[in-house]
C-alpha cells in the first residue's frame, strides 16, 4: 500500500513532462518579449492556466504552497510571492507594476481597489452559479486568453484536456469503469466529498465513470461529512479516492476502529490514494484529475 | 429542605420525557431498520457511530459537570467552570501548538498535553485571583483574559495554516463523533477514576461549608483541600478536551441548574451537577444529529451547548446570589498629581515618531528594508485605521472601566466586540459581499444589539457592576459560539470572518480611514468633556448621586458613547485586541490618573499600541501578514497578566 501513492506520483510526473516542456516555452516568453503582458494571478486555478497557455505570471498568491497543492506544472522561478491568497499584498502588487490582474469572484470586495494597479479580469470559477464548473473553467481560460493575446494557445490547451478525456474514455470503455466517492480526509473523523455540481464531478461525467456520491451538495461542489456517512454510499462495486495530503494519523487510527472496518467501501482493496489535486481548480486540474483517475482504476486487481 | 419539591420534579419529568423522545427518535432508524444480509449499514451506525458518541455525550457532560461542581464548590463561586476559569482554553491550547510544533508529542500523550495546558491556566489563574483573596469576579476575569489569550493564539495558528488547521477548528469547537468504543471506553476510565478519587473529598468539602475557622477547628486541612479538589476539577476538564475539544457551558450551567433544582448537600450537589450534565449534553446532541441529518452539515456539539447555555446563563442571572463586592477605589482615586505636561509630550512624541516609521520604513519583495514615500498611498490608510481604532478601543475602555467601577471591564470582555463581529458576520452572509457601509451598519447593530441585551437585563439591578459584567461574559461567550458554528459548516465564507476576526488592517482605505479618524475625535471629545462624571461615578452611585450626578442618565450616555467607540474600532482592527483593557492601565501607570488626562493619555497610547501592532504584523513575515488584532492580543495579554500580578501585590 505505502508503495502505491509513490509510484503514482512518478508515472504522473513522466507523464506530465513532454506536455510541461511544450507549455512552458513558447517563443515569446522564451524570449522574454515586451509584447508579453505582466499578468499578475490572485487564484491557484488561474496560474495553472496562466502555464497552460505559455504566459506564466509574474506574481501570484501563495507560491509557498504551489508544490504541495498544485503540483504540476511546476511554477518557474522569478515568479513573485504575494502572500496569503484572501490578502494580497498590495505593497508587492504596486512594485510589480502589472497590466493585468487575474482574480476570482472570491476577492469581489477587493476589486475596486486591485483596479487601481491595474486592469482586473474577473472569472466565475469555482463557485456553481447554474453553469457546470467545467464550462465555466473553459470559457474563463478563453476569456484569460483572449485577454493577454494567446487564444491560439487556449484553443491548444483545451484540445489537450479533451484529448486526455477522449482517451480516458476509451481506455477505460474497455472494461466496465467502477464508480467512485472521491474524498479529502480533514482528520480522522471527518471528510469532505466531492460530488455534483464539483468540477471532478464534471471531469467523471466526461470520463465515463460514476460518481458513487448521488447527492448533490451545495453551490461549492463539496460535503463535509463524518466518516461512517460513507456507508451511505451502498454500490458493492464502487472505490474510494482519497485524495494526498491525507493527514498524519489518519490511517493508523481508522485501522482501530471497527465501524471503518467493517465498511464496505473501507475495504483494502477499495481504497485508491490520489496524490494532491487542487479542489478548486480549472483546465489543467481537470486534465490531472481524469489522469489520475485512468490510473487508480486501471491499477486493480 | 426534605420535602418534595413540585416544580423540580415537573422540570425533571418533563426533561427526561423530551430527552427519551429524542434519544428514541435517534436510535429507532437503526432498531427498527429491516435487517439488511452482509454488511447491516443502518446496524453497523447504530452500534459503532450512533451509540458510542451517545456515551461520549453522557461520559463528558458529567466530567465537565462535576469538574464545575467542585470549582463552584471549592471557590464559593458561581461562575467558576473549567470554560470561564480557562482551563478548556488552556488544554485547547496545548494540544493545537503540539499538534502543529510536536506532533510527536501526541503521539506520546494527548492526554498529558492537554493537563499540561490546562494546569498552567489554572494555575495562573490561581494565582491571579489568590491576590484578589479569591474574588469570585477576579477569578472569572483572570479566566476570560486568559482563555482569551489561549483562543487568539489558537486563532493564529489556524489563520497562518488554514489549509492544514481546518480539522483543528472543527475539533477545537468540540466535536463528539466518534467510529467505535474505543474513545468513550478510555474516557470513561480514566474520568471513573478521578470521579471516585472525588468520593474522598466528600467529607472535607462538607466540612469546608461550615466556614474556614470551624473547619480548621475541626482538623481540616484547608490548603490540601482546595489543592486537591482543583486539581480533580483540571484533570477532569483536561481529559475531555483532550478527547472531544472544548464543549462550552455545561460545566457552568448544570451545577447552577442542581443548586435551583435544590440540590444542598455536598454529595447531593455534585452527582445532580454531574447527572444533569450528562443529560444535558446528551439532550443536545441527540437534538443536533437529529438536526444535523436532515441538514446533513457538520455543527460541532461544543458550540451548540454554548449556544443554549449562555442564554440559560442569561435567564438565570436575577436568581444568582452574587456576593457584592466593593467598588476599587483606590485604583480610581489620583495617585500622584504634578505636571503631566512632559508625560504627554513624551507619549505624543513617541506616537509622531512611530507614525513617521510606520508610514516610511518597510520590506520590499527581495526581504530587504527600504526608507521612502512610494508605498506612501497604500499605508497611510492602514496606520491611520489602526492609530484611530487603538485610540477609540482605549477610551471605551477607559469609560466602561469607571462605569462598572471595574478594572477589568473593557469592550472585549463585555463582548460589545463580538457583538459586532456576529453583526458583520451576518453581514457576509446575508449579503454576498458587503461594502465599507453596510459592514459598518452590520457591526454597529451587533455592538448595539450586545449593549441593548446588557442594559435591558440589568434593568432591575440598575447597571450594577457584576451584572453588567456577567451579562457580557454570556453575550461574547453566545456570539463566540455562533460565529464558530457559521465557521465549522465549512464554507469557504467562514474564513473571511475569521479573518476579519483576527483584526486585519487591511482592508483599510483612504476614505474608511479618514472615516474613522474623525469619528475618534468626535467620540472621543465627549469623553474628556464627561471628566467629572467620570471622576466622580467610581465612587458609587450614592456618593456620586450626593454630589448632584443625575448618575441613572450619565451612566447610560456614556454606556452609548462607549459602545458607539467600540464598534466603530472593532470595525478597523477586530475584537480581538486587549488594547481596550491595556491602554487605560498604562495610562495611570504613567501617572496619567485624573479622567480627562487619563482618557487623553489611554487614547495617545491606544493609538501607540495599535499602530506598532499593524507596523509589526506588516514587516514581520513579509510578504505574509499578521493581523494587527492578533499582534496586540498576542503581546499585549501576557503583559497584563505581568500587570495584574504587580497590583495584586501593593
Amino acid at each position: 500500500m505505502s508503495g502505491e501513492p509513490l509510484a503514482l506520483t512518478r508515472r504522473t510526473l513522466l507523464a506530465a513532462a513532454p506536455a510541461a516542456g511544450l507549455l512552458g516555452l513558447t517563443p515569446a516568453f522564451a524570449q522574454g518579449t515586451t509584447a508579453a503582458p505582466r499578468v499578475v494571478s490572485l487564484d491557484y486555478g488561474l496560474s495553472s492556466t496562466l502555464l497552460g497557455l505559455g504566459a506564466p505570471p509574474v506574481g501570484i498568491t501563495e507560491l509557498a504552497g504551489w508544490s504541495e497543492w498544485v503540483v504540476e506544472p511546476a511554477m518557474p522561478s522569478g515568479v513573485a510571492e504575494l502572500g496569503i491568497s484572501s490578502e494580497p499584498n498590495l505593497e508587492v502588487l504596486a512594485a510589480l507594476k502589472p497590466d493585468l490582474i487575474l482574480a476570482t469572484s472570491w476577492l469581489d470586495a477587493q476589486i475596486p481597489r486591485l483596479e487601481r494597479f491595474a486592469p482586473v479580469l474577473r472569472l466565475e470559477t469555482f463557485i456553481w452559479t447554474g453553469t457546470p464548473i467545467l464550462e465555466a473553467a473553459i470559457s474563463a481560460t478563453r476569456a484569460v486568453a483572449a485577454r493577454i493575446g494567446r487564444a491560439p494557445e487556449a484553443e491548444a490547451f483545451l484540445a489537450r484536456m479533451e484529448a486526455v478525456f477522449a482517451e480516458a474514455r476509451a481506455r477505460l470503455a474497455e472494461r466496465e469503469p467502477r464508480a467512485v466517492a472521491l474524498v479529502h480526509f480533514w482528520d480522522s473523523r471527518h471528510v469532505r466529498i466531492s460530488a455534483d455540481p464539483s468540477l471532478f464531478n464534471d471531469v467523471l461525467l466526461r470520463i465515463g465513470v460514476r460518481n458513487a456520491w448521488e447527492a448533490s451538495t451545495g453551490p461549492w461542489g463539496f460535503q463535509t461529512l463524518p466518516v461512517e456517512e460513507l456507508s451511505r454510499v451502498m454500490d458493492p462495486e464502487a472505490l474510494l479516492l482519497v485524495f494526498e495530503p491525507v493527514p498524519q494519523d489518519v490511517f493508523a487510527t481508522l485501522d482501530r476502529s471497527p465501524l471503518w472496518r467493517a465498511l464496505p467501501l473501507a475495504q483494502p482493496d477499495r481504497i485508491r490514494r490520489l496524490p494532491p489535486v487542487l479542489l478548486f481548480g480549472m483546465v489543467n486540474e481537470a486534465t490531472r484529475f481524469a489522469r489520475l483517475v485512468v490510473e487508480a482504476l486501471e491499477a486493480e486487481s | 429542605m426534605s420535602g418534595l419539591r413540585v416544580l423540580p420534579a415537573i422540570v425533571i419529568l418533563c426533561g427526561i420525557a423530551a430527552a427519551s423522545a429524542l434519544l428514541w427518535m435517534l436510535i429507532a432508524p437503526g432498531l427498527l431498520a429491516p435487517e439488511v444480509p452482509g454488511y447491516d449499514a443502518a446496524r453497523m451506525r447504530l452500534v459503532h457511530s450512533t451509540l458510542p458518541r451517545l456515551a461520549t455525550a453522557l461520559i463528558a457532560g458529567f466530567a465537565l459537570s462535576l469538574a464545575g461542581a467542585l470549582l463552584q464548590q471549592v471557590l464559593r463561586n458561581p461562575l467558576a467552570s473549567p470554560t470561564t476559569l480557562g482551563v478548556s482554553a488552556g488544554a485547547h491550547l496545548a494540544l493545537a501548538g503540539a499538534m502543529l510544533f510536536f506532533p510527536a508529542l501526541l503521539g506520546l500523550g494527548r492526554d498529558a498535553v492537554a493537563l499540561l495546558g490546562a494546569g498552567l491556566a489554572a494555575a495562573l489563574v490561581m494565582a491571579l485571583g489568590a491576590r484578589r483573596g479569591f474574588s469570585p469576579l477576579t477569578l472569572v476575569l483572570s479566566g476570560l483574559v486568559i482563555g482569551l489569550w489561549c483562543g487568539a493564539l489558537a486563532a493564529a495558528l489556524v489563520y497562518l495554516n488554514d489549509r492544514r488547521m481546518v480539522s483543528l477548528f472543527i475539533w477545537g469547537a468540540g466535536s463528539l463523533a466518534t467510529q467505535s468504543w474505543e474513545a468513550p471506553l478510555a474516557l470513561l476510565w480514566k474520568t471513573g477514576l478521578l470521579t471516585l478519587a472525588c468520593g474522598f473529598l466528600l467529607r472535607p468539602l462538607t466540612l469546608l461549608e461550615l466556614g474556614d475557622e470551624e473547619a480548621s477547628a475541626l482538623g481540616l486541612k484547608l490548603a490540601r483541600t482546595r489543592f486537591l479538589a482543583l486539581a480533580l476539577a483540571v484533570g477532569l476538564s483536561a481529559l475531555v478536551t483532550s478527547a472531544v475539544g472544548v464543549i462550552g457551558f455545561i460545566g457552568l450551567v448544570a451545577p447552577i441548574l442542581a443548586r435551583l433544582l435544590g440540590a444542598r448537600r455536598i454529595p447531593a450537589f455534585l452527582l445532580a451537577s454531574g447527572l444533569i450534565g450528562a443529560a444535558l449534553l446528551l439532550t443536545t446532541d441527540a437534538l443536533l444529529q437529529l438536526i444535523a441529518g436532515i441538514f446533513s452539515d457538520l455543527l460541532p456539539t461544543g458550540a451548540v451547548t454554548a449556544v443554549f447555555g449562555s442564554p440559560l446563563l442569561l435567564l438565570l442571572l436575577p436568581r444568582l446570589k452574587i456576593r457584592r463586592e466593593p467598588f476599587a477605589l483606590a485604583s480610581f482615586a489620583p495617585r500622584r498629581r504634578g505636571d503631566l505636561g512632559p508625560g504627554f509630550a513624551l507619549v505624543a512624541a513617541a506616537l509622531a515618531g512611530l507614525v513617521v516609521l510606520a508610514l516610511f520604513l518597510g520590506r520590499d519583495s527581495g526581504g530587504g528594508w527600504s526608507f521612502d514615500a512610494q508605498m506612501l498611498s497604500l499605508r497611510a490608510p492602514r496606520v491611520f485605521t489602526a492609530l484611530a481604532a487603538g485610540a477609540m478601543l482605549a477610551v471605551s475602555g477607559l469609560l466602561l472601566q469607571r462605569l462598572t467601577g471595574n478594572e477589568m471591564a473593557s469592550p472585549e470582555v463585555l463582548g460589545v466586540s463580538s457583538g459586532a463581529t456576529l453583526g458583520l458576520a451576518l453581514g457576509v452572509f446575508l449579503v454576498a459581499t458587503p461594502g465599507f457601509a453596510a459592514q459598518l451598519g452590520f457591526a454597529g447593530m451587533g455592538a448595539f444589539a450586545v449593549l441593548a441585551a446588557i442594559l435591558i437585563s440589568t434593568r432591575r439591578s440598575a447597571l450594577a457592576p457584576e451584572r453588567v459584567l456577567l451579562v457580557g461574559i454570556a453575550l461574547s461567550a453566545l456570539v463566540d459560539a455562533l460565529v464558530g458554528l457559521m465557521a465549522a459548516t465549512g464554507d469557504p465564507r467562514a474564513l473571511t470572518i475569521l479573518r476579519w476576526m483576527s483584526g486585519s488592517t487591511y482592508g483599510a482605505e483612504a476614505g474608511s480611514a479618514a472615516l474613522l479618524c474623525a469619528g475618534a475625535l468626535i467620540l472621543i471629545l465627549p469623553a474628556l468633556l464627561a471628566r467629572r462624571w467620570l471622576d466622580l461615578l467610581p465612587l458609587g452611585p450614592e456618593t456620586a448621586s450626593a454630589l448632584g450626578i443625575p448618575v441613572r442618565a450619565a451612566r447610560l450616555r456614556l454606556f452609548a458613547l462607549a459602545g458607539a467607540l467600540s464598534a466603530a474600532a472593532t470595525l478597523g482592527v477586530g475584537p480581538l485586541s486587549f488594547v481596550g483593557l491595556m491602554a487605560p492601565h498604562l495610562a495611570r501607570e504613567l501617572g496619567f490618573s485624573r479622567a480627562a488626562s487619563q482618557t487623553a493619555g489611554a487614547a495617545l497610547i491606544g493609538a501607540l499600541l495599535m499602530v506598532a501592532a499593524d507596523w509589526i504584523g506588516r514587516t514581520a513575515v513579509f510578504p505574509w501578514q499578521i493581523p494587527a488584532g492578533l499582534v496586540a492580543a498576542l503581546t499585549g495579554a501576557p503583559f497584563l497578566i505581568l500587570l495584574l500580578f504587580r497590583r495584586g501585590r501593593t
